[in-house]
């Protein structure tokens, strides 16, 4: 697969605050990627840069082959919403869908239309008195219909009822599909969008910490829990990404790949072991253990 | 499509703000004018005769009800839009190119509305009792081409400067505005030390055109001044 986004060396500092810290990424057309971290870890900025909303500070981004800043070829082909999107004073839905078309060549009025109606949008009540599911919903709305060929979603869960986000899920699946793209998605809610993904990146003080295809990220690290004392004597020597502690009882996640000795040991010494579940990978990730270190993409731990 | 013609259009879009709220404005200010001319009435003062009119054509209600109204709308159309339009996919190019567009088409339009409801009120004998809506001293005292040439000024000079202080404020915050508002206060002051030793002589030489000239710099700057500040504007 061909990149559609190229991001090299690029930080982006507002102030004396480093937003984004020298990444590096390449996303491949037509696939979905999740962007994975905790709030304030730089996802946002990173997306929003994507999109030509903002500039890195240094280093550089490509879409398409081109810087998307100032681009209008290339921006008509991305579509990013930001989780606290502003609208026009006095917008209604349907002033949304007046004007989207004109700037979204792949606009689809189908989709918009049964999504609006899927996720009972109000009709007349303005905008910005919107429940916060409200307005997750014409954000999606938004970046489904418009089939750009960079879909940028921003947390697109928040507020959502569990029936919309099903909805979401089958609907970007269903025209996925029909219309390939390229999706990044960035949520809280890992566990209900891991089926989306077929490539995670989970960054952390503006880093990326894991850059994996989605089908190898329960090698990229896995947990051991029981006594104290036997998952210290596990764990000893390897690099502990999360520690927890309750009451003699200790829980670890652990960064590699859980080898046939280690899982022996474990069973002998009554310590319960499991392949990291990508929350707990980003769970850890964006805990302060100063000895983490990055995986690369294709890397297994 | 141009991005720039999407961008009008966005602007566009709540067709209510550009066509209906300023003539609701003005016919709600009308109406208020023509109250108020009543009260004059039954208080004694003749419509037609040489007070009536000094009155009526001294009331500018309806020039300062329209200013705060397109100073808002001049600032709705760059702090609110102007993340919106991004997120569709707009440049700050076509933002600017586009809003200043949308600028001059509703001064426009709103001078053609003027100029034709002026032809009728001076047609109609100002509307056959005497009441004096358009034709009032500061929109050029009858004379349409005069009024439109205000009017299409006026609201121009209204919209860029309500966008250039909402430039301000999407670049740097609140920050933004009030530093333009102490730069333009700090500004007038200089210009008014300098020319009140010879505010006598330069009242004497009036010309109605030096306003025309005025209100194109105003523009002007206005206009540079929000693509400056747009330019490298970003959203957060």
């Amino acid at each position: 697969m061909t990149s559609t986004v190229d991001i090299h060396s690029m930080t982006r500092r507002f102030g004396r605050s480093t937003a984004i810290d020298d990444i590096s990424l390449t996303v491949a057309g037509g696939s979905i990627c999740g962007l994975l971290g905790r709030n304030g870890a730089g996802k946002t900025t990173i997306m929003s840069i994507i999109a030509g909303q903002d500039r890195p500070t240094s280093g550089s981004v490509e879409v398409f082959g081109e810087r998307p800043f100032e681009n209008e070829s290339i921006l008509s082909k991305i579509s990013f919403v930001r989780d606290n999107q502003r609208y026009p004073d006095n917008y209604r839905l349907h002033h949304v869908l007046r004007i989207a078309p004109d700037f979204a060549p792949e606009w689809s009025d189908d989709v918009a239309g049964e999504l609006a109606d899927e996720f009972r949008i109000p009709t007349q009540t303005p905008i910005k008195k919107f429940s916060r599911g409200q307005l997750s919903s014409v954000a999606i709305v938004l970046g489904l219909a418009s089939r750009a060929p960079v879909t940028l979603f921003d947390e697109p869960y928040l507020g959502l009822d569990v029936t919309a986000r099903v909805r979401f899920h089958d609907t970007l699946l269903r025209d996925y599909a029909i219309h390939p793209r390229t999706v990044l998605l960035s949520t809280h809610l890992i566990e209900e969008s891991e089926a989306l993904f077929d490539r995670v990146v989970i960054v952390d003080r503006g880093r990326i910490r894991v850059d994996s295809d989605s089908e190898h990220t329960g090698q990229l690290a896995f947990t051991l829990s029981g006594p104290s004392d036997a998952i210290d004597r596990l764990s000893a020597k390897r690099t502990i990404l999360h520690s927890r502690s309750v009451s003699g009882l200790k829980s670890v996640t652990i960064q590699g790949l859980a080898d046939a000795d280690t899982s022996a040991e474990a069973v002998r010494l009554g310590a319960r072991i499991a392949p990291a579940t990508l929350p707990e990978l980003v769970a850890a990730f964006g805990a302060d253990t100063p000895e983490t270190r990055d995986i690369k993409k294709g890397a297994v731990a | 499509m141009s991005a720039v013609i999407s961008t009008i259009k966005l602007h566009l879009n709540q067709r209510r703000v550009t066509f209906i709220a300023p003539l609701s404005i003005a016919g709600t200010v009308a109406i208020i004018s023509v109250l108020i001319s009543l009260v004059f009435w039954r208080a004694g003062s003749q419509p037609g005769s040489a007070g009536w009119i000094q009155g009526s054509q001294s009331n500018p209600g309806i020039v300062y009800a329209l200013v705060g109204f397109l100073i808002y709308a001049g600032v709705a159309s760059v702090a609110t839009t102007f993340p919106f339009a991004l997120t569709l996919g707009a440049t700050r190019r076509a933002f600017i190119a586009g809003t200043l567009l949308w600028d001059a088409i509703t001064a426009a339009y709103i001078a053609i509305i003027f100029a034709v409801l002026n032809v009728i009120e001076l047609a109609t004998h100002h509307w056959g009792v005497g009441f004096y809506i358009f034709d009032i001293y500061v929109l050029g005292a009858g004379n349409t081409p005069r009024l439109l040439l205000i009017v299409f000024l006026g609201v121009l000079s209204a919209l860029t400067i309500g966008g250039v202080f909402a430039a301000a404020w999407v670049r740097f915050g609140i920050r933004g505005p009030q530093v333009i508002a102490v730069g333009v206060i700090f500004v007038l002051g200089i210009a008014a030390i300098a020319i009140v030793p010879d505010a006598a002589a330069i009242i004497a030489a009036f010309q109605l055109w030096w306003l025309a000239i005025a209100a194109g710099v105003v523009i002007m700057v206005s206009s540079i001044g929000m693509w400056l500040l747009v330019r490298r504007a970003i959203v957060r």
